[in-house]
């Protein structure tokens, strides 16, 4: 589609753009005590997107901007998806960022690129959303200045960063060597019609492998999530840890539908690869060493955030498991599971977020007693955390029903045993916590006071990771309708 | 056609040999030297590949720009001007495996792929081709860089000043 007729579907993402400048405008002129406003101002602009984006569900699938980039459902299920984990971010940020305007923008930029980065149609675009979400990335891993661990955090993620997005480039130009097109589907189709040689294309893969699998936290690219995790503030912690990997996998999706893959006559979700290589193989091994590493590693860990972080690589060990044998099941229960995890994970840190300025600490052994000193606050983390493990009667547990079905529907029978048992392993760290908060005296008995912001906002998590355990029907027929892939330049 | 092949050679080697030299010098500031004629000598590649604009480009933004950043950063960073062999040197051996890996695996792909090429263009002047290109074809992209840019100026900002607040 031509660039002026694309402008009407691109409502959502031109009105971000708008708040961005609007919100930068009327920082300028708020006096200090009332700089708060720039915090609610964003919280209603991503309201306003989420509205435009689930409003474009009416539209037919297209691509737009000359092939830059397509609009589908499931695009805008993920744009939904990245939206609404920032709005949550505001609130979680509030108490500790009131009078921050930059910091709101910046989120709103991250929105931005996470908003891109669904959508995309061309390796440019790949390339420049991914930048757009991490370069600001890197600054609100930072945002604590005068705290050593954060310029720590910062400094990581950038290095890794850009080696990751380098290695990443240099596949995209064997692609574009192979191919002549960077346009995804001119993409899929030279491919089809050239067989360029498996080795070369294994290797192009594997190289572009390095710059998604960093996104996502895949082993063996997650060497900056512990230290990114711990460093950085928690409500960016909560952050990273939910939307640009949702967004991550959402890539993943698409670069296995149209550069990996291709619709196969079968059936309307089955896609076949373009050129015969062991891909499928090589992501059952990255899964398996993705939620071992990050299983095994959790066990060890004295600070919750980095525990979190830690299982936040297993999370994506079990999603990648399910983009193994990708058809739309497994696609279907990876977007499910990325609706579960953003409410149990933010639940998880939102709790963490609320106690750590009570206790001073982020050291597990301080959580000891806790359920005796903030019963309501150490109950919610309790349920977040058996969600996390995947028990029931919890949403976790349902999340990872639908994946594991899907491996199994496939005969993939190996990589779900290893899968349960990975589960199994993380039972022991999350269950951990819980027998340190419940089963051992505190010290000291001073009972906690929660803010009623912090227990509300608690609700607001809980309630859908308890309700989505119980009657999960209308999500998932919602996810599976936005089950709809465009292709086409 | 001799002449073009030995300029070619000459321009590769000098490339490959300052990039060994901005990894393997000990001194910060032979390698930010060193670094500039890799710049130059990726330049004169482009024109080999009639890529004028990339050329100039190239010469601008990275000789003109980032090494000058850089060697205003060690020269203006106190001591950094001889500080030696802040980096760790892995295991030789290790190294030279690795590298020779994967230059066998890449020098595989290169010679086993038929690669999509387009030799022996006619040069003809790119700037205007790739100026109409980002006013039409890449319009979106060249519209969200601008945003990027926004960001990343206030991010910059932010990370750059001081915290104390004038009374």
């Amino acid at each position: 589609m031509s660039n002026l007729n694309s402008l009407q579907y691109f409502i959502p993402e031109l009105f971000l753009t708008v708040s961005i400048l609007v919100i930068i405008i009327v920082d300028l002129f708020l006096k200090k005590e009332k700089k708060v406003v720039s915090a609610y101002l964003t919280a209603l602009a991503l309201l306003v997107a989420m509205a435009l984006s689930f409003q474009q569900y009416n539209f037919s699938p297209a691509s737009l901007f000359e092939g830059m980039v397509v609009l589908d459902s499931f695009a805008i299920f993920f744009k939904i998806l990245a939206a609404f984990s920032t709005l949550i971010i505001v609130f979680i940020s509030l108490p500790t960022f009131r009078d921050k305007a930059e910091y709101y923008v910046l989120l709103l930029v991250v929105t931005l690129g996470m908003f891109i980065m669904v959508q995309v149609n061309d390796l440019l675009m790949i390339l420049l959303s991914m930048e757009m979400v991490g370069v600001i990335s890197y600054v609100l891993a930072g945002y604590n200045k005068k705290n050593l661990k954060s310029n720590e955090a910062s400094l990581k993620y950038l290095l890794f960063g850009a080696a990751s997005t380098g290695v990443m480039a240099f596949g995209f130009s064997y692609i574009y060597g192979m191919t002549g097109h960077t346009n995804l589907y001119l993409i899929q189709q030279a491919l089809l019609n050239n067989n360029p040689h498996p080795l070369a294309f294994f290797i192009a893969v594997v190289l572009i492998l390095a710059g998604l699998g960093y996104k996502i936290a895949m082993v063996p690219f997650h060497f900056w999530v512990p230290d990114v995790y711990e460093g950085s503030p928690t409500p960016i912690t909560a952050f990273f840890s939910v939307g640009p990997k949702a967004v991550g996998v959402a890539l993943f999706i698409r670069f296995l539908t149209t550069i990996v893959a291709h619709p196969a006559s079968t059936g309307l979700y089955d896609f076949t690869q373009n050129i015969p290589i062991k891909l499928p193989e090589l992501l059952a091994v990255l899964a398996v060493l993705t939620m071992t590493l990050g299983n095994l590693s959790a066990l060890q860990q004295k600070n919750i955030k980095r525990l979190l972080g830690y299982s936040a690589i297993a999370h994506v060990g079990y999603m990648l498991m399910a983009l193994v044998v990708f058809n739309g099941n497994a696609i279907v229960a990876v977007m499910f599971y990325a609706i579960v995890y953003l409410f149990m994970n933010f639940g998880a840190f939102w709790i963490v977020e609320t106690i750590t300025p009570k206790l001073k600490s982020e050291r597990i052994a301080d959580y000891t007693g806790l359920g005796y000193r903030a019963p309501f606050t150490a109950v919610a983390l309790a349920v977040f955390l058996f969600s996390l493990t995947g028990i029931p009667p919890t949403a976790g547990f349902i999340g990872k029903v639908y994946l594991f079905s899907a491996v199994i529907k496939e005969q993939w029978y190996l990589l779900a045993v290893l899968g349960v048992l990975n589960s199994v392993v993380s039972l022991y760290y999350y269950a951990y916590v819980i027998k340190v908060m419940f089963l051992n005296q505190p010290e000291n008995n001073d009972l906690i006071e929660v803010p009623l912001y912090n227990k509300v906002l608690t609700w607001v998590l809980l309630i859908p990771t308890l309700v989505m355990g119980l009657y999960w029907n209308p999500v998932i027929t919602f996810t599976e309708n936005s089950l709809g892939l465009f292709f086409g330049k | 056609m001799e002449a073009k092949e030995l300029l070619f050679l000459f321009i590769a080697i000098v490339t490959i040999a300052s990039a060994g030299l901005v990894a393997f010098s000990n001194k910060l500031i032979h390698s930010a030297f060193a670094l500039m004629a890799t710049f130059v000598g990726f330049a004169a590649l482009y024109v080999f590949l009639s890529a004028d604009f990339l050329a100039v480009t190239q010469i601008v933004v990275y000789v003109g720009g980032i090494l000058i950043l850089i060697l205003f950063g060690v020269m203006m960073t106190h001591r950094i001007y001889d500080t030696t062999l802040k980096t760790i040197h892995n295991p030789l051996a290790m190294g030279i495996i690795s590298a020779a890996a994967l230059a066998v695996i890449l020098g595989l792909v290169i010679y086993r792929s038929p690669w999509a090429a387009t030799v022996d263009k006619p040069f003809v002047p790119t700037t205007s081709i790739i100026g109409a290109e980002i006013l039409t074809n890449y319009l979106l992209p060249f519209e969200l860089v601008s945003v990027l840019l926004l960001g990343v100026l206030i991010g910059a900002v932010f990370l750059a000043r001081t915290e104390e607040h004038k009374k």
